[in-house]
């Protein structure tokens, strides 16, 4: 049957939706450049979402951890393989998504009589001596978006661009302070706007959506999710002696940062 | 459904790496080509106030000539571990290089830090690997140090050293491997049972200035352990491990404490 055209589109189509309801209240990604490299910040509920591949580059994902898992060792086995026998010069965020990732996502995604992979990802890499730092979106069907500043990840592609909008005036030089600042506001959006598109989907009716998001709203958003969850926090800091840039803030630090970001959210 | 060990080894076998190769006949063929091999020297580590102090010769041997003056024997592996490798530069390089890797991916795969244990034993798997190349003349015999977190409130540094069947032991004040360590192990002895302090007391600069000794003791004596070169700035490679990480001594400290309080000029 599948082998009529037009049910293989259909049969595509109903995946599409089934994935896309999966994730619709993944909590946000955000992850933007600062003075010393790049930061990433979301609210979990206990469950890990900002994970080290390699020295320099950083995966964070919304979805189901199974998925999440297997993409993730995935992309660790062969960086760290290629890492090893050749150079770390040779891991690159580029080879890893176009050549591994993507394809192997798609491929499960078109491949409709087994179960789809449920998860969407944000890859990072931080910039070198040659090479600029980027942020790679890989949707759940093997698309990618590239991005050379920041990069966001949420439920469906109406809430990253709000999220996006938050961003896009983002200064040259901000500190580390000032970049979590930014990204735990951005997040906040990202919530909002995901609360409020599961509210008119239960309601089965829309309000329209509100152009201007009160900072009290923003600042409901956080504090109830983090009764839920503690504030994750990774960066990838050029300023660090090892080799590997990264490392997720303590929870001491982000508690003190969350302190001084008080007035400002 | 297996659950995934984090072993890098493992993970490089299924690419076609093995760490050991083949190695009868080097023997003979090395004597045909009239073939040395390189070689390095005098490593030391001592317990001091603040952690570990780990240091190294620079110099590489290769029977009578010297090969480089310039070689690095102390080898970070992460942010609390360091080997100090004397014996054949080929293996212990390539030991450093993968265990400074496995420790790597056992953290990205598992999302914990290899366990202190866990970190011994890899290091005693790949001596014990390497056992019939140390039998053909290309042996390592390595120092390991670590400043252990989860030791006492504060963490406490630690020293190891193994045999060439990878047997493992933990000392108590210091270790040292090489050709020339044979000529400063009792010097480290009484150091540490006569001396004005004990080893484990030392300040950094006391550490530094008793390395500094040491290690110019064993260049006076053996051949293969370079000595300074104040003029080219060759200096033994120092590092120090304590809570907050990994630390190099720089040169010019080096120089400096060297000048102050290990050459001796006379008038």
């Amino acid at each position: 049957m599948l082998d009529e055209p037009y049910r293989y589109l259909e049969a595509v189509s109903n995946r599409r939706d089934y994935v896309e309801d999966q994730l619709r209240q993944g909590s946000p990604i955000v992850s933007l450049q600062y003075d010393d490299g790049i930061l990433l910040l979301t609210i979990g509920r206990g469950q890990r979402k900002i994970y080290e591949i390699h020295n320099h580059i950083v995966l964070a994902a919304i979805g189901h951890t199974a998925d999440i898992e297997r993409l993730r060792l995935l992309a660790t086995d062969a960086a760290s393989v290629q890492g090893f026998q050749s150079s770390v010069d040779d891991v690159t965020l580029h080879r890893l998504t176009n050549f591994l990732l993507a394809p192997t996502i798609k491929r499960e995604f078109e491949t409709i009589f087994s179960s789809p992979i449920i998860a969407k990802m944000l890859l990072v890499e931080l910039g070198g001596v040659q090479r600029e730092s980027q942020f790679i979106s890989l949707n759940y069907d093997g698309t990618t978006q590239v991005d050379q500043r920041t990069g966001v990840l949420a439920g469906n592609e109406e809430i990253e661009s709000a999220m996006r909008a938050n961003l896009s005036d983002i200064s040259q030089n901000l500190s580390l302070q000032a970049a979590f600042e930014l990204a735990l506001e951005t997040w906040a959006i990202g919530r909002h706007h995901s609360l409020q598109d599961n509210n008119n989907n239960q309601d089965d009716e829309d309000d329209g959506d509100e152009d201007v998001i009160e900072k009290k709203q923003l600042r409901e958003a956080v504090q109830e999710a983090r009764e839920q969850g503690e504030i994750e926090v990774g960066i990838l800091d050029v300023s660090r002696r090892s080799k590997s840039k990264f490392c997720l803030l303590p929870t001491t630090e982000t508690d003190a940062m969350l302190e001084s970001a008080r007035d400002k959210l | 459904m297996t659950v995934p060990s984090g072993d890098f080894l493992d993970l490089l076998k299924t690419h076609g790496y093995e760490f050991h190769f083949d190695s009868s006949g080097l023997e003979r063929v090395s004597k045909e080509a009239n073939l040395e091999l390189t070689e390095g020297t005098t490593v030391v580590a001592v317990r001091y106030k603040d952690g570990v102090m780990i240091a190294g010769d620079r110099r590489a041997t290769a029977g009578n000539t010297v090969m480089y003056d310039r070689a690095d024997k102390v080898l970070e592996l992460d942010e609390y571990s360091i080997i100090a490798v004397a014996g054949s530069p080929a293996i212990a390089y390539e030991i450093a290089r993968t265990l400074e890797h496995s420790f790597q991916y056992f953290r990205r795969s598992q999302l914990q830090e290899l366990s202190l244990e866990g970190k011994l034993r890899m290091l005693s798997r790949l001596i014990r690997e390497n056992f019939p190349m140390a039998m053909q003349g290309a042996g390592v015999i390595p120092i390991l140090a670590i400043y252990d977190l989860q030791s006492g409130d504060d963490g406490d540094g630690k020293i190891f050293f193994y045999d060439a069947l990878g047997a493992q032991f933990e000392v108590s004040d210091f270790a040292t491997s090489g050709s020339g360590s044979v000529w400063i192990r009792g010097v480290l002895y009484h150091l540490n049972r006569w001396g004005k302090i004990p080893l484990a007391k030392m300040n950094e600069n006391q550490a530094i200035t008793n390395i500094m000794k040491l290690l110019e003791t064993a260049s006076e004596y053996d051949a293969a352990t370079g000595g300074y070169n104040s003029r080219s700035a060759i200096f033994p490679t120092i590092k120090t491990i304590t809570r907050n990480g990994i630390a190099d001594l720089q040169t010019e400290k080096l120089r400096q404490v060297y000048e102050k309080s290990v050459e001796v000029k006379f008038a």
